[in-house]
């Protein structure tokens, strides 16, 4: 790694006298969702790179398949005999059943998606993955077989720290893809360019880099692509075996070919560092040339996507002082952020989870569009701040089972049984996360824990004025209790 | 309609008024002391003279029986046998219903709503549901809330298309547009646009803690003195317009006398509150309260009564207000619930999931009775209703003829409208 580096590289890694806590607590809340003063404390004794290297395996840890995904893959095959058999009417009942099950089953696995993400050691690994389905984007409102949409999340995760163009090959063949971008309705005599326009407009080069000619000529590369029984096949007699010339190249090119023919592209290089960017570090643009540099080493290491993540989140302009505290909070970071922060569970109740994560902005299988989310200021609105504000009070009133549906009861009690039951802020939580009673120290405390950046003299000063002395332990609970709830509704804490 | 002149509070440092903005302006105070975090509405309205939004208009006040109510047990069928075959033990004896018609009869806890009805106040739409009925709790009221087909699935409310369609571009003022009284964001109001919806949390209303953090809120959002476009004064600002309506909201509340008794309890103090800002004057044309509770499986006779009475208690007390008031003319409040419940009552006294259920239509400009036709009993056992009025035509009715707005932006296909309005 160290031999591409010229003197003067632009990213250069971060020097050691630079890393200290607010270095450390701005790393951890980048790759993850927030930085506690534990996980501060040890990324500080293991230092930075090895705190990278661990947040970025070599082989992310592979999940075992939901229960819900298997039993749906299972019904898959069933689903499918029973359709041949049936009338019309019957068709249309099988159907909307199959519906109902792929909807449930999405959101029990963006239930479990976000409990997964939620422990601490998953959080970069998830939140890595997040970042590349936000490139290689498909929407639940097209592709509706969860089955396809856990795939495709799998087949990112399993490629997540290898090479890119392998990963790029590998969603080309991605069920979910196939039928979101319509390459399952491209054949030899009519091939579909939406997945191929995709592939370099939004995948590997960016727009401007390629003609319209590239377009038709890789769209026939992609001909035969299909998948059936959420599986990939190649339909060879759909396949357009001819010559094609993609970037003035000529040959009887292949699917694999034409991603390989791309990479080779200046552009491309250029490309996935920069949504790297705006997707971890800031929404404002960088300078041409300190990307490229960037870009240019990549290229060097055969696009391997963990050699990127070590080196960017290492690098001297990663950790820049103008890009600190600087980016506002995507709704799962700061669902997932709250709940690490406060040490709470991820309670299993749509009403409580997901039902709040829609009212932040959809962002879970849900992206507006192709392009994906346009994240910064675009979070932000009177509404989704509200819900943000509610979210945060809701935590600190806890949830009232009286007024639960019988189902949510059930499944209430069910997590309960399971161990995992701290799902509201209650006051044994203020002795057990802030010990420090006089108003000076627990202003410190609760605003060293919880913002992202030091506060003005004013700010800490309001802290302090709305405590009461310590020697009236009720009066200054529920004190304490009120800003702690309050700093997490502040400007201050949407920024990470 | 009176505007009194809100008293200003005495240690904020905001203005949460155009006249209060104005009269510091006028002491010396000059708009640059406010123009960094003022509230937009203020700076926008006070540079530009922007028209505000008009007021007087017809306003709509939505009310969700939440978990499901059983329509059977609501507006009884005492007249038909089936009924009493199909509830032994849950069924109401005809000696007790509040009679409505020949057929039909008030579960006895609705004696207020029964008296809305004699004075031709109160209109119920009868077996209002859908085809392909759901009997999720989540989806179906997401088919409710969108306004969509029960194979559909809509990214937005049916009333956010509705703030889509009016609001988008409109002279904001300083109201919101819509307020709900519920803890998050109604599905109903999810819009494409961003509009001014604002929120009281339900069962947090009056929580002591909230207005005590919007306090010191307030003054955590008020240091700094950089005025750079960055991230955290973009966020200031966005907070502050909350802060600033929230403010006013609390005061209106605390502030309010009603004119007539409201019983105990939450879901009356929703409908107080939503008397209390329409009598303010606010020019807020979309209001959502929520009752919960109605998720009936068991031992279902006593909890369905008091919810009733709650209901039927609190929407009497909202309308007498208003009317002692003379805004009953501008008002309409409608129930909704995502189904009715199991004709047939089940072993543990409670009735499960169902399908389409009456509901109900509140105000002195509607016109009051029966509307569509009662559902059959003549069922097999575990059967469930089947619907006859789509509810998505009392939506389309209440938009066109009551708010004024054309139903085909809102919902896809044409629908049949109902004559209660």
């Amino acid at each position: 790694m160290k031999s591409a580096s010229a003197p003067n590289d632009p990213w250069e890694p971060l020097p050691k006298a630079g890393w200290d806590r607010a270095a450390a607590g701005h790393l951890l809340r980048r790759i993850g969702w927030t930085a506690t003063p534990e996980a501060i404390d040890q990324a500080l004794a293991d230092g930075l790179t090895a705190t990278v290297e661990r947040a970025f395996p070599v082989k992310a840890q592979l999940l075992p398949e939901p229960k819900v995904i298997s039993e749906l893959r299972a019904a898959s095959a069933q689903f499918g005999k029973d359709r041949r058999g049936a009338t019309a009417t019957q068709r249309r009942n099988l159907q909307r059943e199959a519906r109902e099950r792929f909807r449930d089953a999405l959101r029990e696995i963006s239930l479990l998606w976000l409990q997964n993400a939620h422990q601490p050691d998953r959080a970069a690994v998830e939140k890595w993955v997040l970042f590349l389905s936000d490139v290689y984007v498909i929407g639940a409102q097209k592709v509706r077989n969860t089955v396809l949409i856990h795939d495709h999340l799998a087949l990112l995760q399993a490629h997540a720290f290898g090479s890119a163009p392998e990963l790029t090959k590998a969603v080309s063949r991605s069920p979910a893809m196939i039928n979101y971008l319509d390459l399952q309705a491209s054949k030899r005599e009519a091939p579909n360019e939406n997945f191929a326009r995709e592939l370099f407009e939004l995948f590997v080069l960016g727009e401007g880099n390629y003609t319209e000619q590239d377009i038709k000529e890789a769209a026939r590369a992609f001909t035969g692509y299909r998948q059936r029984d959420n599986r990939f096949v190649f339909a060879r007699r759909q396949h357009d075996a001819g010559s094609k010339t993609i970037f003035d190249h000529s040959g009887n090119f292949s699917g694999d070919d034409v991603i390989a023919l791309a990479y080779r592209q200046e552009a491309a290089a250029r490309f996935l560092p920069t949504e790297l960017i705006r997707f971890y570090l800031t929404d404002q643009a960088l300078p041409e040339g300190q990307i490229a540099a960037l870009g240019q080493w990549w290229r060097h290491t055969d696009f391997d996507l963990r050699q990127l993540a070590l080196r960017f989140f290492q690098s001297r302009p990663f950790f820049a002082a103008e890009f600190r505290a600087r980016f506002i909070k995507s709704p799962v970071q700061f669902y997932l952020g709250l709940m690490q922060d406060l040490q709470l569970d991820v309670a299993p109740l749509q009403r409580f989870t997901l039902q709040p994560l829609q009212q932040m902005g959809p962002m879970l299988f849900n992206p507006p569009n192709v392009r994906g989310w346009i994240g910064g200021r675009s979070w932000i609105n009177s509404a989704t701040l509200a819900a943000r504000r509610q979210l945060v009070q809701s935590l600190f009133e806890g949830i009232d089972e009286r007024r639960l549906n019988a189902d949510e009861q059930v499944e209430l009690a069910a997590a309960q049984s399971r161990g995992s039951s701290h799902f509201s802020i209650e006051s044994a939580d203020l002795a057990r996360q802030l010990p420090a009673h006089d108003p000076q120290t627990a202003a410190r405390q609760l605003i060293d824990k919880f913002l992202p950046a030091a506060v003005s003299s004013e700010f800490y000063q309001v802290v302090v004025d709305a405590l009461p002395p310590a020697n009236s332990p009720d009066q200054q609970d529920r004190a304490r209790l009120l800003i702690w709830e309050t700093l997490l509704q502040t400007p201050e804490y949407q920024l990470c | 309609m009176s505007h009194s002149p809100l008293p200003s509070p005495p240690s904020s440092p905001f203005p949460t008024t155009r006249r209060e903005f104005l009269r510091l302006s006028r002491q010396g105070l000059g708009l640059l002391a406010f123009s960094q975090y003022a509230p937009e509405f203020l700076v926008r309205s006070t540079l530009a003279g922007e028209p505000a939004p008009e007021k007087d208009r017809s306003i709509l006040v939505l009310v969700q029986l939440a978990g499901g109510n059983d329509g059977l047990n609501t507006v009884v069928p005492f007249a038909d046998d089936h009924y009493y075959r199909l509830r032994p033990s849950l069924g109401i004896p005809a000696k007790d219903v509040l009679k409505l018609s020949d057929s039909h009869g008030f579960h006895p806890a609705c004696r207020p709503l029964h008296r809305l009805f004699q004075d031709g106040q109160l209109s119920i739409a009868q077996n209002v549901g859908y085809p392909n009925p759901n009997r999720s709790h989540f989806r179906s009221s997401e088919i409710w809330e969108t306004g969509s087909n029960s194979n559909e699935y809509l990214a937005t409310g049916w009333l956010g298309r509705y703030l889509d369609n009016e609001c988008t571009g409109a002279p904001t003022g300083q109201d919101p547009q819509a307020v709900h009284i519920t803890n998050g964001l109604p599905q109903t109001l999810l819009a494409a646009n961003d509009h001014a919806t604002f929120g009281v949390s339900g069962n947090a209303l009056g929580r002591r803690q909230n207005a005590e953090s919007g306090k010191l809120l307030e003054k955590l959002a008020s240091d700094g003195s950089d005025s750079e476009n960055s991230p955290a004064n973009f966020l200031k600002h966005t907070l502050m317009d909350s802060l600033v309506t929230e403010k006013r909201v609390q005061r209106v509340l605390s502030n309010y006398r009603p004119e007539s008794d409201y019983p105990n309890g939450a879901f009356a103090s929703s409908l107080r509150n939503v008397a209390a800002l329409i009598a303010s004057g606010f020019s807020t044309r979309i209001y959502f309260v929520s009752l919960s509770g109605f998720d009936t499986h068991s031992n279902q006779a006593n909890p369905h009564q008091n919810l009733l009475r709650t209901l039927s208690e609190g929407l009497a007390a909202f309308q007498q207000d208003l009317k002692s008031r003379r805004l009953d003319d501008q008002v309409m409040t409608m129930t909704f619930s995502e189904f009715g419940r199991r004709p047939n009552e089940n072993e543990s006294r409670g009735t499960d999931h169902g399908t389409s259920a009456p509901l109900f239509v509140l105000g002195s400009k509607v016109k009051g009775g029966f509307h569509g036709s009662p559902p059959s009993l003549d069922l097999q056992r575990n059967r469930d209703l089947t619907h006859s009025t789509d509810f998505r035509q009392v939506y389309a009715t209440v938009l066109e003829h009551w708010l004024q707005s054309p139903a085909k932006s809102v919902l896809d296909s044409p629908m049949i409208k109902l004559d209660f309005v």
